[in-house]
């Protein structure tokens, strides 16, 4: 019998009320894995409640020994590697050596947390007025949730919980349902922390227990990661209802390719930024724009490379590249490469057909090149959010940089170059949240700020880095006087 | 053919060499050799888990585990002889295929201790 997944509340595993279950399957095999629960707005009721009442003791517990939380839990974690690297490859598809990178990125998070009681001192001015000393401190703010998604299902999460508990808030989290199996084994390892009660909680489920927690008062702050649309609601909805949000949306990252660049090097880089994870990734290159003759070059050197890669199961050592995360997603991706077609592009690589021997139910799309992709079609407009890279000419560096801003999204953009002038003005003009130079995932580490502008980002402080601290606290400013006999 | 085309290939076979090799050189009789290769494997297990760099994974080309296969039925001088020089040249072969620089360091320092250097 498959095990039917159980939320933690309270430091207990619970049972939902839910007579919706979603299945939860390894898309490479297609084994059903678990069942997830629909939690409703009773389940998150619990846990707010549990929460709420944890917070009163946990703000009081000593920040280093907070911290001291933190040490061990990325013990655990480390302890159990393997273990979660494999779930990430099991729900989610993607290769060993990605869950491998993903889990160390979490652990950089965990590390993050760790360092919270140095990030959370006070200022001061002594003598801001004569006899009057002004100083500011920093003060938990209540309970946190955290939305997350099915791309990153370790990482995402660990990107807030380590950080919002430390500071010494309260926290909530509701993994996809797509994938919950990471989050589900690293709540067990949470449980053998001993933690007071309700200082973590986890609430599996979709749309109704987002809502649920979107509209509860006694939730202070969201953060969320997913698409665009749903981010705009999730920042709507949580604004209008009082809280902290930071919402990341989804992506259109383009790459330009300069003339100058090294070729080889260049485009094995721009491979694993187009095709890693199956490019379901927010930080994924979609557009690679080749300027002037960098182009003809750029697209001989990827199909070369990208021919070679061997797409397979993600825990055979050997696949360079795994699934998408499930047939609809692999309807989606396909169907967009179809209208790309239609539209005018021409596959030069076209991964639509793909069976991969012994996976043949399995949710593979091979890795695909549009060419003569023009910023009109959808293809270069929308998020295809799987591994399809779409190439664009541009004439001039200029005009590379006026698509790339012409873009509705403002995640990540990279540029290839030898030529540190370009690479100047690119970081100076280009509107998006994370700029890559020579790099094609322009991923922020822990102790940074996960940018974002335009359609990729609703809120004003980003996950990660110092963002973070002034999302889980509040800053009160102490003025004081005290009169001498 | 067994590609060794990803980070997680060639640090596992790594492994699952010098494991084999901790083994070999315990029957060999050479104790010393043998707790050097169960050192080497832990490290490269701890580098496995440790260096991965999710964001400059690269696939990694031309590189086959076949062609580093070891006799380790022949314990005799000679064939520890061979067999050495077969790790030395997998170690050595293998490290420009990774792009972090605590990994390749690790193989090729391990190319160094195989060889005698």
């Amino acid at each position: 019998m498959v095990e039917r997944l159980k939320n933690y509340i309270g430091g207990e595993w619970v049972e939902t009320g839910s007579r919706d279950w979603s299945p939860v399957p390894d898309p490479a095999t297609c084994e059903l894995l678990a069942e997830c629960p629909e939690s409703g707005a009773g389940d998150v009721e619990l846990a707010v409640q549990a929460a709420q009442t944890a917070f009163e003791e946990w703000r009081r517990t000593p920040v280093l020994e907070r911290a001291q939380f933190m040490h061990h839990f990325k013990n655990l974690v480390e302890d159990r590697f393997d273990d979660l690297s494999e779930v990430v490859v099991r729900e989610n598809g993607k290769t060993l050596d990605e869950a491998r990178g993903e889990v160390r990125r979490g652990i950089e998070s965990i590390d993050f947390g760790i360092g919270v009681p140095f990030m959370m001192r006070n200022d001061g001015v002594e003598d801001i007025s004569s006899g009057i000393d002004e100083t500011t401190v920093r003060q938990p703010v209540g309970v946190f949730a955290a939305i997350t998604p099915f791309n990153f299902p370790f990482m995402v999460p660990i990107w807030f919980l380590p950080t919002a508990i430390t500071c010494g808030n309260t926290f909530i989290l509701k993994p996809s349902p797509q994938t919950p199996l990471s989050m589900q084994l690293t709540c067990e390892l949470i449980d053998e922390l001993d933690l007071p009660e309700g200082v973590v909680n986890l609430v599996h489920g979709g749309v109704t227990s987002a809502q649920a927690i979107m509209e509860h008062p006694g939730i202070a702050g969201v953060s969320f990661v997913g698409s665009s649309p749903v981010a705009k609601i999730i920042y709507e909805t949580c604004t209008r209802n009082g809280k902290r949000v930071q919402a990341q949306g989804g992506a259109k990252n383009y790459i330009a390719v300069l003339p100058d660049a090294d070729m080889e090097s260049s485009v094995k880089n721009v491979l694993g930024a187009a095709y890693g994870c199956a490019g379901q990734r927010c930080l994924a290159a979609a557009v690679a724009v080749g300027v002037g003759d960098a182009y003809d070059s750029l697209r001989d050197e990827l199909v070369k490379q990208v021919a070679g890669l061997r797409v397979g199961y993600g825990l055979d050592e050997t696949s360079q590249m795994g699934t998408v995360v499930s047939a609809q997603a692999r309807e989606r991706i396909v169907d967009m490469i179809t209208e790309g077609e239609r539209e005018g592009a021409t596959i030069s690589l076209d991964g639509r057909d793909l069976q991969v021997e012994g996976y043949e139910d399995g949710m593979f799309v091979g890795p695909t090149i549009l060419e003569d992709v023009t910023p009109d079609m959808r293809v270069a407009r929308e998020e295809i959010f799987g591994p399809v890279l779409s190439l664009m000419r541009a004439d001039s560096y200029d005009e590379a940089v006026e698509l790339i801003n012409r873009s509705n999204y403002g995640n990540a953009a990279s540029i290839f170059t030898s030529s540190g002038a370009h690479a100047r003005d690119f970081k100076y003009r280009v509107n998006a949240g994370n700029i890559g130079v020579n790099i094609g995932v322009a991923a922020p580490s822990a102790s940074f700020p996960f940018g974002g502008q335009k359609d990729s980002f609703f809120g004003d402080l980003h996950g990660q880095g110092m963002d973070s601290i002034d999302f889980f606290t509040d800053r009160k400013v102490v003025i004081e006087r005290w009169f001498a006999g | 053919m067994t590609p060794l085309n990803t980070f997680g290939a060639i640090m596992s076979k790594a492994i699952e060499l010098e494991s084999a090799l901790a083994d070999y050189y315990g029957r060999a009789g050479d104790s010393e050799r043998a707790r050097a290769s169960e050192k080497r494997r832990q490290k490269m297990m701890r580098i496995r888990r440790e260096a991965v760099l999710e964001i400059t994974l690269e696939a990694i080309v031309g590189l086959d585990s076949d062609d580093y296969a070891l006799d380790l039925d022949d314990t005799s001088e000679s064939g520890q002889a061979r067999v050495a020089s077969t790790a030395a040249r997998f170690y050595r072969e293998v490290a420009p295929g990774i792009n972090v620089r605590q990994a390749r360091s690790a193989l090729e320092r391990a190319a160094r201790e195989h060889a005698g250097e």
